[in-house]
Order: C-alpha cells, then structure tokens, then sequence
C-alpha cells in the first residue's frame, strides 16, 4: 500500500487526486507515507550519489578539456582577429578603388549621354549663331530661312531646355527685328529712290531728247563721239532705271512674303510710294517760275517717280500693279497739270517757258490726257510772256527813238534799210546820196522785232502737233495782237508825255509804214510754216487808236502854244487909239502857225485839218474869252478896235486855207460867235440885234442878250470913266440914251431867258 | 485883267546845225537835258518868266532850226526880236567860224539896236575841244558883243546867259524911255472910226504876206 501510492504518483503526471485520498485513507496514515517517501529520497540520494562518483572523473576530465578548448579558443580567436586585420587592411584600398571605379564609370556614363545630347543640341547653336550672323551681315532673307529652320525642325528636337525656351522666346523677337530691319532698308530704299528718281528723270528726258532729235547729223556727232571715246569706258547705266538699286526692295518683299505678311508689305509700299508721289507733286522749290532749273527737277522728280514704277510693273512681283499705277498717274497727272498752270502762269520768261514746254512735251509717255489743255494754256500765257517782252522791245525802241526820217549816206547803208524793210525803194533808187527814206528808224526796227516775235512764238507751237495752216493763222492773230496791242499800246503810253511836234507826225507816219508792211508778216509766217499765204484784208485800222492818240496830241500841242502866246497878250483895255497894226503876239501867233503848217505837209490831210482846226478854235475861244474875261471891268471902244483888229488877222488866216483839204470858210466858223459879237458892239447895231434876237439864222444869231450885255457894260464903263469931267455932247449923250435902251433891253430878254 | 507879267522880251537862238541851241533852251526852259539830238524843224518857243529887278519879265524864247533849208522860215523872226543869242560849239571850229556869218544875217534881218550874246556851248567836253575860249572872248571883243562859254548838258553858265541878255534888253529899254520923255496921260477923248473901215485895214496884209 504507501508504496504503491509513491508509484502512482511517480507514474501518474497529473492526475494526483486518488493518489492523494490514498494517502489520506491509507493505513498507517500519512506518516506510513512521508516514512515511505523518505525512504525513497533516501534512496534517490544513493542513486545520485553512486551516479556522482561514477561520471565525477569523466566530469574532471571534460573540465580539464574545456580549459583546454578555452586557450585553444583565444588562440585562434587572436589568430582569426589577425587575419581579420590582415584583410580588413587589404580590402580597405580595394573597396577605394571600387568606388572610384564606379565614379569613373558614372562619369564616364554622363559623359557618354551629355555628347549625345550635345550633338542634337550642337546643329541648333550653330544655326543659331549662323542666324545672329546673318541678321549681323543684314542678310534677312536667308536669315529669316534659318530661323524657320530653326523653329521647325532643330528646336522641337532638343529636350526642353531653359536656353532652348529662351531661344524659342528669341524667335518672335528675331523676327520682328528682322522685319524692321527690312522695313528700314525699305526705307532707306525708298529715300534713296526718291533721291535718285530726278535723275532718272533727267536720263530718261535726255535720252528722249536724243531719240527726238536724232537726225542724220545727230547720229554722226553721235557716231564720231563714241569712236572718240571708244578708249574711256564708257559703263555708265545705259537704262534710266538702272540708276537705282532696287534689290533693297526685292529683298523686302521677300522677306514679307516669307514673314507671310506679303499683301501688307505691299499696301505698305504703295502708301509710301503715293505718299512720294504727293511730295513730288509739291515742287520742291517755292517758285518753280523763277529758274528752268527749278521746273526741270520738278518735272524730271515726276518723271523719274512714275520710269521707276513702271519699271517694277514690269519686274516687281506684283509690287505695282496696272491699276494702281494708272490711277496714281491720273491723281498726278492731274497735280501736274495744276502745279504747272499755276507756276507758268507768273512766268514772265519765254525761253523758260519754251524749255518748260520742251520737258512737258519729253514727258509724254503715260496717258498725258490732262497735259495737252495745260500745254494750250501755257501756250496762250507764253504768248502773253512774249508779248510783255516784246511791250518793253518797243519800249526800248520807242525811248531811243529820234523819230526823224532815216537818212543813208551811201549804198551800203540804204542796202541795210531796205534788207530789213520791205519798202519799195523804186523812186528812191534814182536819187542821189545821201538818200531820205520817209519812215524813222522805227519801222525796220519794230518790223524786224515783229519778225523775232514770230520766230519765238512759232518756236513754241512746234511739235504741239497743230498743222501749219493753223499755226500760221495763230501766229499771224498774235502778231497782228502784238502790233496792234502791244505796240499800240507803247505807242500810247509814249503820247503820255508831251512829244515835239515833228515827232507825233513821224509817228504818224512811221505807222502807216508799218501797217502797209503787216502784208510782208503775214507771207513771212506762210512761209516759214509752209502754209499757203492767206491774203487777209489789210487791217487798215491797226494804228488808228495810236494815229488818233498822236493827232490829239499834234492837236494839243498847237492849242497849248496857241495858249502859250495868248498868255502873252497885253491889251490895253482902256485904249484910245487903236495902233492900226495887229498886236504883235497875235501875229507871232499866226506866223508861227503857218511856219508849222507847212512843216506838217508829211502829215494825212486829216490829221493837218484836225489840227489847224483845234488851233483856230483854240484861238477864237481865247479871243472871245478876253472880251468876256469878268476881271477886265472896263474896255474901251480903241481896245474893242485893237482886238477886232486882231480876230480880222487870225480870219484872214483861217480863210487862207492854211492846209489843203479844208471846206470852204470853215475855219471862220470858229469866229463866227466872236465875229457876230464884234460886228453888233462896233456895228452899233441894235436895231436889227433885237429885232431878230431868238430867230434862227438871223445876223447875230450866235451873239446871246448876256454876252452882249456883258460886253455893253464894259465899254459903259469905260466910257464913263473917260468923259467923268467933260461935257457931253449931244451925239454922245444920244449915244449914252441909247445904250441903256439897249442895256434894259437885253436884261429883260436875259430875264425872260432865265 | 490883272498882268501876268511887266515886260515881254523875245529872244532868238541862233547858229549852226547841232550845236545844242534847243538844248540850252531845255535847260534854261526845262531845267533838263536830253542826251539824244533831235534837230529843230522850223521854229519853236519856250516862255519863262524870269524876275529881273524885282520886274517880272517874261522871255518868249524862239528856238531856230540850225539847218540850211530852214532859213527862210527862221530869218522871218528876226526882226520881233529884242535880244539873239549866238550858239557855236567848242568842239566844232566850223560853227565858231559860221558866228561871223550868223552876225551878219542879224545885221540883214534884224533890228540894229537888238542885244547880242556869244555862247560857246558844250564847254563840258573839254577834251574834244577845238575852239579856245580865248578865241571866243577874241571874237566877242572884235564885235563887241557879250561872251560866255556854257555847257547845257552841265547847267553851266546858261541861266547866266539868259538873264545877262534879258537885264541888256531891260538896260537899254529905260534908257530909250528916258531919252523919250515918258509920254504924258492919255487923253480923254475917245475916238470911234468908222466901223466899215474896219473889216480889211491895209496895213495886216502886207503883214501877212512877210510870212
């Protein structure tokens, strides 16, 4: 029993339950038990004993031998620390090596990608500087294909680098320097054009010129010069365009076309071109009319402008089409056309104006339809110029002029009058030098400036395409407007200052002279313009304003020495006794008058009878004035005597017939008032003055109640004053009766008048 | 009418062709001068009225034609005038010598009491001289006649001339007045002639005809 218990329990691992109520149940109790396990721990104690001494020895030995091991241990772990160092030590330089071998090989790596990189970048660089280059060279067009190149092709290939971004943002800005920059040799194109085109001009004019005249001589000349001068080079531009260098202006459209801006480059260019085209059209010089020089750039600027378009119609890739050109050729034209009217119009210098029509007339070449009225007008106005030239020919003429007679000493002298004067020289060439021809020297010399008149005008009208028939009808109008006006004209405003005597009648008689030579003119411009000579009807009144402006002067000129003598006139208003003789001014007077009558004889009777006309009258209005002159009060019966005596000469002289042509007692008429006055005061005749006073035809009809009144109190007062003191005799004091009668008499009738 | 003037002297110019006599009366009439010769044809006057001692006088000058074929006409002057002046040129001996001939034309056709003056025109041109003054003043002496060298073109010594002459003229005219008792007031009476006498009086035709 206890033992089994031990058993069980030693058996039993965990189930201990029954194992202990055996124990406690048991017999002997619990101290049978632990007795029971002592004996067992007992017994366990001699097992392990018996187990100790039998493995102590082995227990020694394994002692012994881990001791052993443990210095072995430390040896090889000194042993294995060595070696450790050892490599520990030769490792360190390698791993140094492997690291900078692994650098090497990344660099190597880097560098081998960055080349590759490089090289795709390397062609946009170059291209690159090739482009700044170029925009340096101003070389814009291969430029402009470079950054095209550039834009399109080699950026798009590089990665996206900050400098290629940089680049890209260039591009826009490249090209917009390069398309100032053409813009700016457009510019400087287009002021270099406007620069040269006068001398474009002036070649293409010159080389029309020479094309206009070439004739047979011409090209000679030509030919022999150009041998001359085969040694020079001689490589000058031989078209007038080719003065100008218009690759500037290729070039810009170029680029334009490239920059895709084509249609605006070229609206560009014809604005500008217009804008030109209007400058040129303002003369550059104010006053175009003072030098040809001045009108001929003007005209060669117009003309080079329009050589250089037309040029690029025909080159320029639509840079100048048709239309435009024609329709600014019409605006300029048109500016043209006014700019020249408004210049020529204050030109007072014909061959300017001749040479101004020459470049007109060279000028012809696009559709001139506004210039051939120009050219018509300026023809008037040319003929206007000359004529003023001419005004002052005459002038100058006139002014030198002696107008006595040309006298020729010997043949030689009378051959050169009648070289340059168509004067038919028949009677004249019998007689004995020194020979008289009738005209002055005006005549040749007016006709042969007539002559020069017509040469210059004709000068003008060549080439205007007019036939000669009508050139000749024109000219032979402006030359009889230069005689009759211009000439005229002179010949008037010589009058304007008072002329001696023998001069108006030359005059007078110079005229004449010339009107008969108009016929000569007038076949001298057929002949030159190969026309037929066209017998107009002799203009006989060409000069009649000027022969009647010199007959009003002969005229005044007698009636001013008329005056000049009657200033001289002292009558003695108070007279007793008439001398029984003229006064002496009076016939001084008529002395003189006849001296210069007959000295008139080259004068047409006309003008001789207006004069002596003009003079009597003159006389006989003065003689009466004297009478009737209300500051002489008194005028005795021996001073009306004297004065009567006086009229009776200057009547004897009017009935004389100083000058042929006269009508019978027409100049007495003059006197008839003064005469009737005198025959009623001296006549005494009352009776019949006023018997017939308002009957028409009557004795002294022309005498009117004041004058005779007027007269009658002045010789009462002269009466009055001679007899105050002495007695009146019978007759006298009937005479004093009857005179104031009379005196009341006609006062009524006066008041009855009045 | 109140007179224009005290006294009326006519005055002649005489002597050759061109030798400025109109031009002496243009200056003296005109106070100017022409350089361009236009011949006198027949006669012609200028009047200017000079003050003279406090007198207005005035000069009726008569310009003649120097010319041969005028003379006719000119010589009828002679006898109204009071005082002639004698034109020769210094650059012309021909018409210094003519003076001699001239004087003598005066003496035929003049009135012997008439006043006479030398003048030696263009006394300016003094290179082209041929007359000497001293032959002049030589000539005057022998005639006894006033000598003065002038020059229209230079305004030298022509009005000196004219109012020479013209204070002779006036000279000798109060001298004769004196000599002829101043004659005495006029008489009152007046005289009336028959009218018909009056239309054809003798003494104007024979007048006329002189001319």
């Amino acid at each position: 029993m206890t033992n089994a218990t031990i058993q069980e329990i030693e058996g039993i691992d965990d189930y201990w339950g029954p194992a202990f109520r055996s124990v406690y149940e048991g017999e002997g109790g619990h101290e049978a038990f632990v007795q029971q396990l002592d004996e067992r721990i007992k017994q366990h104690d001699k097992e392990i004993e018996k187990l100790c001494n039998f493995y102590y020895q082995g227990f020694i030995d394994s002692i012994r031998e881990l001791l052993q091991v443990r210095s072995h241990a430390e040896e090889l772990h000194a042993e294995i620390s060595n070696v450790d160092a050892n490599v520990k030590e030769t490792t360190d330089s390698l791993c140094s090596r492997a690291e900078e071998l692994i650098r090497a090989r990344r660099v190597e790596l880097n560098i081998a990608a960055t080349i590759e990189k490089m090289e795709l970048c390397l062609p946009l660089l170059t291209t690159y500087s090739k482009l700044k280059t170029q925009v340096d060279a101003k070389r814009y067009y291969p430029a402009l294909k470079t950054l095209e190149q550039l834009e399109h092709v080699l950026l798009p290939r590089v990665g996206p680098y900050k400098w290629c971004s940089q680049i890209s943002a260039d591009i826009p800005r490249l090209r917009q320097a390069i398309q100032d920059a053409s813009m700016a040799d457009l510019r400087d194109f287009l002021e270099n054009i406007r620069k040269l085109s006068p001398q474009v001009g002036v070649m293409a004019l010159k080389q029309t010129q020479d094309m206009l005249g070439r004739s047979l001589e011409n090209i000679v000349k030509n030919k022999k010069e150009m041998m001359g001068g085969l040694g020079k080079d001689n490589i000058g531009p031989q078209c007038p365009h080719e003065l100008v260098d218009f690759s500037p202006l290729h070039r810009c459209l170029h680029i334009h076309s490239v920059l895709g801006a084509k249609n605006d480059f070229i609206q560009y260019y014809r604005a500008q071109r217009k804008q030109q085209a209007r400058l040129v059209l303002i003369p550059a010089v104010g006053n175009l009319h003072d030098s040809i020089q001045g009108m001929k750039s003007y005209l060669s600027a117009v003309l080079g402008f329009f050589i250089l378009e037309e040029h690029l119609l025909t080159t320029g890739a639509g840079l100048v089409s048709k239309d435009w050109l024609l329709d600014t050729w019409s605006m300029s034209v048109n500016k043209v056309a006014s700019t020249l009217r408004t210049n020529t119009s204050l030109i007072t210098d014909p061959t300017l104006m001749l040479s101004i029509k020459h470049q007109i007339m060279l000028c012809y070449g696009l559709p001139p339809d506004p210039l051939p009225p120009v050219l018509q007008e300026m023809a008037e106005h040319y003929t206007e110029v000359l004529m003023q030239r001419w005004v002052s020919v005459f002038r100058d003429i006139l002014d030198n002029a002696a107008f006595l007679p040309i006298e020729v000493a010997d043949q030689e002298q009378y051959d050169g009058v009648m070289d340059t004067f168509p004067y038919d020289g028949d009677e004249l060439e019998t007689q004995p030098f020194p020979r008289k021809f009738p005209f002055s020297t005006v005549v040749p010399a007016v006709y042969v400036q007539v002559k020069e008149f017509i040469y210059a005008w004709l000068k003008y009208s060549a080439g205007l395409g007019l036939g000669g028939g009508r050139r000749a009808a024109q000219a032979r109008h402006s030359a009889s407007l230069l005689l009759s006006r211009s000439f005229t004209g002179c010949l008037s405003a010589l009058f304007r200052r008072p002329l001696p005597l023998m001069q108006l009648v030359q005059i007078i008689v110079d005229t004449q002279y010339l009107e008969d030579a108009t016929s000569f003119l007038y076949e001298f411009i057929s002949n030159i313009t190969g026309s037929e000579l066209v017998t107009t009807q002799a203009a006989g009144s060409m000069f009649q304003a000027a022969r009647d402006d010199a007959e009003q002067q002969i005229c005044n000129n007698l009636e001013k020495k008329v005056d000049e003598f009657l200033d001289l006139e002292n009558y003695d208003w108070l007279l007793v006794e008439p001398t029984g003789q003229a006064s002496s001014f009076v016939t001084d007077m008529l002395s003189y008058l006849s001296g210069v009558l007959t000295s008139l004889e080259q004068l047409p009777e006309r003008a001789r009878v207006a004069a002596v006309r003009a003079a009597t009258n003159r006389i006989a209005t003065r003689l009466r004035n004297l009478l009737m002159d209300p500051a002489v009060k008194q005028i005795s019966s021996g001073a009306l005597y004297q004065l009567d005596l006086d009229v009776i000469q200057c009547e004897q002289f009017a009935a004389g017939e100083p000058v042929p042509g006269l009508k019978e007692g027409e100049l007495l008429e003059h006197f008839a008032s003064l005469r009737q006055l005198l025959d009623l005061i001296t006549g005494w005749d009352w009776s019949s003055y006023l018997h017939d006073v308002g009957i028409e035809g009557g004795k002294y009809a022309l005498v009117t109640p004041r004058d005779a009144a007027t007269l009658l109190e002045k010789l009462k007062e002269a009466e009055q004053k001679s007899s105050v003191f002495s007695v009146l005799k019978k007759n006298e004091r009937d005479r004093r009766k009857l005179l104031d009668t009379v005196l009341k008499q006609l006062k009524q009738l006066q008041n009855q008048d009045g | 009418m109140a007179k224009t003037y005290d006294c009326l002297f006519k005055l002649l110019l005489i002597g050759d062709s061109g030798v400025g006599k109109t031009s002496i009366l243009f200056r003296f009439s005109e106070d100017a001068f022409n350089i361009s010769f236009i011949s006198t044809i027949g006669i012609d006057f200028k009047i200017r009225t000079i003050d003279l001692d406090g007198k207005k006088v005035k000069l009726q000058i008569w310009d003649t034609a120097g010319q041969e074929r005028f003379r006719t006409i000119t010589t009828a002057y002679y006898r109204g005038s009071m005082g002639i002046m004698l034109v020769y040129d210094v650059t012309n001996e021909k018409s210094f010598e003519n003076i001699k001939n001239w004087i003598r034309n005066i003496e035929e056709n003049a009135s012997a009491d008439v006043e006479k003056m030398i003048l030696g025109n263009k006394c300016d041109l003094d290179d082209k001289r041929q007359v000497s003054k001293e032959r002049g003043e030589q000539l005057a002496i022998d005639y006894q006649i006033k000598f003065v060298e002038t020059s229209a073109k230079d305004s030298l010594n022509v009005e000196y001339a004219f109012y020479t002459l013209a204070r002779d003229i006036k000279a000798k005219m109060e001298k004769k007045q004196e000599a002829s008792n101043p004659p005495g007031a006029r008489s009152g009476a007046h005289v009336l002639r028959a009218s018909d006498q009056q239309r054809k009086p003798p003494s104007w035709l024979s007048r006329c005809s002189l001319l």
